[in-house]
């Protein structure tokens, strides 16, 4: 009895403690949430929803369905139609590349997404508000890209002594677009680059015979197994720092 | 295994977050740890991919305090739950004291929650435990997206494929946006700490 007692006691001691520790102000979320309900945006949500879990073919063109879709029923509106570029360029680059695409290529989708939808779905937005969040997603759609050229440079140096192609002079920066110009090349640059690196991929194999076109890709994925455990060294270092 | 040092009275208890991939174990963890950083005033460890994904595990220890002249400390991790890391899995299991089953309640899933759920009672089975004795609760997360329209899993469905032969506590809850993933944490500490409490009182 008197042990049952003391069992009782102590498990609600526990239970205050969690209770202190744990009180949350207001349950939940502070944040209001808008339900998208038969909103033009719930199909890309849905397919936003499954690439997260798997990239393939078919989730990948029914984004740049869903993509195809909202431009339509978005057709004045180019705020919302430059976040559809954004997300269409990253899935093509994406749906092209897919485990060999860039790690951030779809924290850049999702994060475009995120901000598409806070535009579409939040009253009382001004047209500047809009325009900065839309700004902070294409600087970071530019830094992916940049991060993919550099990638791209990486990999591509040591092949073409090995084929003795002519050194090509380093890539000019193209100059900042006008604002008017932004939405043609953020709509024509993913095109262009797929067919350049279709091309540079074709002058790559080319000359190589099976045994080295194997042995190059063998190179590709040991660099990633590099690339992947440099990484984990340096998170595994900081762990045992932070103890 | 708790460690349980009846000489310092100090009691440490392992509570591991289990599920299929992109469930949100670790978003659970984030949710605990951004919302009360600074009464729990611990560090979460997390190691991940590039890609956001946990690659090997999650760590978040809470210090619960003096009970009745024990120092209570609580060790909160997940698993990464993607197919290909079942070997570190296991070895988070290693010593599990209690066990939160976060189930993805997207319609999309019902087969992957399924298969965690067996892939959980055979890595407990390889430490000689039974998934019927261990203390365990089911979150049945990502329920806010029933508002977006988005097809989940009826939580009838859940109970059946998941609860039905354990008939364990579970919480609907949203990692995401917070409701209930305190409780389902809460209950977990309740459930584990009562289980050890032989060792104690």
């Amino acid at each position: 009895m008197a042990r049952q007692r003391d069992e009782d006691n102590f498990r609600s001691q526990v239970e205050d403690r969690l209770d202190h520790l744990f009180q949350e102000d207001s349950p939940g979320t502070t944040e209001q949430h808008v339900g998208l309900g038969e909103h033009p945006l719930k199909g890309l949500k849905a397919v936003m929803l499954s690439i997260e879990w798997e990239i393939t073919d078919s989730t990948m063109d029914s984004l740049l369905n869903e993509i195809k879709n909202v431009e339509y029923v978005y057709s004045e509106d180019k705020i919302v139609l430059t976040f559809l570029q954004l997300i269409g360029a990253v899935g093509r680059y994406v749906k092209t590349n897919k485990a060999r695409a860039h790690p951030d290529a779809t924290r850049v989708i999702n994060s475009v997404y995120e901000a598409l939808e806070k535009v579409a779905l939040t009253g009382g937005l001004s047209r500047a508000e809009k325009e900065k969040m839309l700004l902070e997603e294409v600087a970071k759609f530019k830094k992916l890209k940049e991060e993919v050229m550099l990638r791209k440079m990486e990999k591509k140096e040591p092949l073409i002594s090995d084929v003795t192609a002519p050194p090509t002079p380093p890539p000019t920066p193209s100059p900042t677009p006008a604002p008017e110009e932004k939405e043609h090349l953020l709509a024509e640059r993913p095109a262009i680059e797929e067919a350049q690196a279709k091309t540079e991929a074709q002058v790559r194999l080319a000359p190589m015979s099976p045994h080295e076109a194997f042995a190059y890709a063998l190179e590709e994925v040991k660099e990633v197994i590099r690339a992947e455990f440099k990484a984990l060294r340096a998170e595994i270092k900081l762990w045992r720092e932070s103890l | 295994m708790a460690i349980i040092n009846l000489k310092r009275k100090e009691v440490q208890a392992k509570i591991v977050y289990y599920g299929p991939g992109r469930g949100g174990k670790t978003t659970n963890l984030e949710y605990i740890y951004n919302k009360f950083r600074s009464r729990i005033q611990t560090e979460m460890v997390t190691i991940k991919t590039h890609g956001e994904r946990t690659l090997f595990f999650d760590f978040l220890p809470i210090e619960i305090g003096r009970i009745k002249g024990y120092d209570i400390r609580i060790q909160l991790y997940t698993v990464p739950g993607q197919v290909k890391y079942e070997s570190t899995r296991k070895l988070v299991l290693r010593g599990v004291d209690g066990i939160v089953f976060v189930a993805d309640s997207l319609a999309v899933r019902r087969k992957e929650n399924v298969l965690s759920l067996k892939s959980l009672a055979d890595n407990l089975a390889s430490y000689k435990k039974s998934i019927l004795e261990i203390p365990l609760v089911f979150q049945y997360n990502k329920r806010d997206l029933l508002d977006e329209g988005i097809p989940l899993l009826p939580v009838e469905w859940l109970e059946k494929d998941l609860n039905s032969k354990l008939e364990v506590p579970s919480f609907e809850a949203s990692a995401l946006k917070g409701p209930n993933v305190v409780q389902t944490m809460k209950k977990i500490i309740i459930m584990t700490i009562d289980s050890l409490r032989k060792d104690l009182t």
